[in-house]
């Protein structure tokens, strides 16, 4: 398994925790960034802010974004990611909670790479995540 | 283009004159001698005026005229009649049979042909659009018949079974006649022709009453009940048509004389028992321009004024019959034709008669014996005078209408604003409705996905600190989040499946039947249920709700049948009564009859939850799907007996007749 980088969008605490937990218990050891907020998320990707000191070179190899999130919500992180050259082909994951067609569609009309939802039980969610680990992180070859 | 005159007169020298002022008035003329030519004529060419002599060579014109009348192609061709005859007879036999104008020879070209253009006007701006009957009759095979009948003619035809369908239709689509049966199942003929008197849109649609019976009554209900014609049913179709065509008549002329110029060429009527006097006056008026009608006596002028219109009335005082002065009473008793100014005509110094004359609502008087120079005079005032009042009377009836029409406007507007705050306010509720059923999809579910989680945490990482009831109440608590997580997608479903739009499609139920079941069969590799799904059932239905609810029925079953020893489960379609029936069918537990009310309402369950697990939703979906489609379902079963599900699509279920 590729060593690339996590890049975690996600504002609830227990999902924090319980996605990590997912993540390790499928073996994947990559290193896991967690931002909080929209706006930390592309402080993050665009080195400003807090960020401003990280190296711009080391991109994430995949981006999990929820959608609900405080300040600038997911979708327009993704608009974001999409526009800038930058950033525009990051693979991005959508994870969220609804699976509300409008956020289905929104979410593959911005560009996302992929949409999974956050199953209520735990085992099935250990399951995606072990699935998008080995998607995005060994079969996916990255554009450079 | 030009419009095309036919002139029907055997006398080569008036058919000569009238081309002549007809060509000069730009019309296209087709001048002919006999009925004979006119039919040839009138069978290949479109007409749209008809000059008609009264006598013709090979034919009666009044008949000529009624012969034209009865056929949907001249039915509506304006019909001026051209006559030596001062016979007043004549002219109300003529006028009655439907001649739009009815002048007398020795005419006056200019005359004729401007009133000939005058009516054509009239006639082609209310004539502009095809013409559509209404026909309302329970009786299948006879308004077929009717139909068939009043198409050939050349009519649109609508047909309603009822009376409320016929008002109903009658309301949308505003047709020029109704023909309505007398005798209906629901609201009768009188009733629907009084309704529609009663409506201010439809109240001068001409109807037609059809009677069944032979009942001297019939005529009298028609007329009480406001029909402008009866016709039996008994008699012939074409009876029918023909009086249909008159009434479709009289509807346009009256119309016609609605619209009537104000500065057109004018009438008088002539009255008088002196031939010779009648002759010399109508001389001297036709040479200032008038067209002249001539009554000897104060019963034809009477007869008259009842079909022909006329600008002025001059009235011999002294008459032998019906008096001058009675004359003027009765016609100055009758509306309308009471606003005609009546110039009264004396030979003598009367004075007491005059006054007499005046008090019976005479507007003028002369005496014979003064210069014709007075005459003609008097009555260009009277007909001035008559010209002001009308013109006011229409500026009043303008200013009346724009009245009506911006009262209508600003209801119009103060409907459309109620109607947008309405509009508004349920989009405002849906839009809520939307963020709630959002936000309980994002929101209610994160919490779960904690208690599940870390449950199964400690499960995993600290089982050897817990006891066996420790392990199963965390179990239990895993359950229940789980529980409430499928809660909650099965009440978004159910409230997704009441505002998702509809989009119908060609589905074939049989192969999604197929597909369920293996994907359950899958799930569940120990269960062995025989599966009988019958081939080919297509329906025109939405594709994604229809998966839904397939799958919602075929999990009831699968699970219903979890504890037979021979599961089975059957879906297939039957015909009754010319609607499709759906069903699936199972052996499983089945349900008691006596509960089938509770079943489609949401969180009731027949159940307990040990022994067959669900959340009581599935088949409330089931229902909102299927009323979504228009159709309907029913569920059947006995305890322990299995259970069946029909539904339809597209229609309710069929009565059934016992």
């Amino acid at each position: 398994m590729r060593g690339g980088l996590i890049l975690l969008v996600e504002d609830q605490d227990d999902d924090v925790e319980l996605t990590l937990r997912a993540f390790s218990q499928s073996n994947i050891a990559n290193e896991i960034v967690v931002v909080r907020d929209g706006e930390e998320a592309l402080d993050y990707l665009f080195t400003s802010g807090p960020y401003a000191d990280r190296d711009p070179s080391l991109a994430p190899s995949v981006i999990l974004l929820d959608l609900k999130l405080p300040k600038v919500s997911g979708l327009d992180v993704l608009r974001r990611i999409r526009a800038d050259t930058r950033t525009r082909r990051l693979p991005v994951v959508v994870l969220t909670s609804s699976n509300e067609e409008t956020d289905v569609k929104a979410s593959y009309d911005l560009g996302a790479n992929s949409f999974v939802r956050k199953p209520v039980d735990l085992a099935q969610f250990i399951e995606a995540a072990h699935h998008l680990g080995l998607y995005w992180l060994v079969l996916n070859e990255p554009v450079t | 283009m030009n419009e095309t005159v036919l002139i029907l007169d055997d006398s080569l020298t008036v058919r000569m004159d009238l081309a002549e002022a007809f060509d000069a008035a730009r019309f296209r003329t087709l001048p002919c001698a006999t009925a004979a030519e006119a039919r040839e004529l009138l069978a290949h060419e479109a007409i749209d005026v008809i000059i008609l002599d009264v006598l013709l060579p090979d034919a009666d014109g009044v008949e000529f005229l009624a012969e034209l009348r009865s056929l949907p192609a001249s039915a509506g061709v304006v019909v001026l009649m051209l006559s030596t005859e001062a016979e007043v007879r004549d002219r109300v036999r003529a006028l009655k049979t439907g001649a739009d104008e009815y002048v007398g020879k020795p005419y006056d070209a200019r005359y004729v042909v401007s009133r000939a253009q005058e009516l054509h006007r009239a006639r082609t701006r209310t004539a502009g659009e095809s013409t559509t009957i209404l026909i309302i009759d329970d009786s299948a095979t006879f308004r077929e018949e009717l139909r068939r009948a009043c198409r050939v003619s050349g009519y649109e035809v609508l047909t309603a079974e009822t009376g409320a369908e016929g008002l109903r239709l009658a309301a949308t689509h505003r047709p020029n006649a109704i023909i309505v049966d007398g005798v209906l199942p629901d609201v009768d003929g009188g009733t629907v022709i009084r309704r529609l008197r009663l409506d201010a849109a439809l109240r001068s649609t001409p109807c037609l009453l059809l009677t069944g019976t032979q009942d001297r009554q019939a005529e009298l209900v028609a007329l009480d009940a406001g029909a402008d014609a009866f016709v039996r049913k008994e008699e012939d179709i074409a009876i029918v048509l023909a009086r249909l065509a008159a009434l479709l008549r009289s509807a346009t002329s009256a119309k016609t004389e609605d619209t009537r110029s104000l500065s057109g060429p004018k009438k008088i009527l002539a009255v008088d028992d002196s031939p010779t006097y009648l002759n010399e006056l109508a001389k001297l008026l036709r040479n200032e321009g008038y067209d002249v009608v001539m009554a000897r006596s104060g019963e034809e002028a009477l007869e008259l004024v009842t079909v022909q219109v006329v600008d002025c009335i001059l009235l011999d005082l002294l008459m032998p019959g019906i008096s001058g002065e009675e004359t003027c009473r009765r016609i100055k008793s009758v509306p309308v034709v009471r606003e005609v100014p009546i110039i009264m005509l004396t030979s003598l110094e009367d004075r007491e008669a005059m006054i007499n004359a005046l008090g019976a609502g005479a507007d003028d008087y002369i005496q014979k014996s003064s210069e014709f120079e007075v005459l003609i005079a008097r009555v260009r005032a009277q007909i001035r005078r008559k010209q002001f009042e009308d013109e006011n009377r229409n500026i009043r009836d303008q200013l009346l209408q724009k009245e009506i029409e911006a009262i209508e406007a600003r209801a119009a507007a103060e409907l459309s604003e109620t109607r947008a705050v309405l509009v508004a306010e349920l989009e405002r509720k849906n839009r809520e409705l939307e963020a709630f059923s959002y936000s309980v999809s994002h929101d209610l579910r994160t919490p779960l996905r904690g208690i599940d989680g870390f449950s199964r945490a400690l499960l995993d990482d600290y089982q050897d600190k817990l006891d066996a009831t420790g392990v199963n109440y965390l179990r239990r608590v895993r359950a229940a989040a789980q529980r409430m997580g499928e809660l909650i997608d099965d009440l978004l479903e159910l409230a997704r499946v009441g505002r998702t739009e509809l989009h119908r499609d060609h589905v074939n139920l049989s192969s999604m039947a197929e597909a369920i079941t293996t994907s359950l069969a899958q799930r569940d590799p120990h269960r062995h249920v025989v599966v009988e799904i019958s081939n080919g059932h297509e329906a025109l239905a939405d594709r994604r709700l229809m998966m839904a609810a397939l799958e919602n029925l075929f999990e009831n079953a699968w699970k219903f049948t979890s504890r037979v020893a021979e599961p089975k489960i059957e879906f297939g379609t039957y015909d009754q009564y010319g609607v499709t029936v759906y069903f699936l069918r199972d052996n499983g537990s089945g349900f008691d009859m006596k509960y089938v009310e509770k079943l489609f309402k949401p969180f009731q369950r027949l159940h307990g939850e040990d022994d067959f697990p669900g959340t009581g939703i599935g088949l409330a979906t089931v229902q909102r799907i299927i009323e979504r489609h228009g159709g309907e379902v029913r569920a059947e079963g006995t305890v322990g007996g299995g259970a069946t599900i029909s539904f339809t699509l597209s229609s309710a279920f069929p009565p059934v007749t016992a």
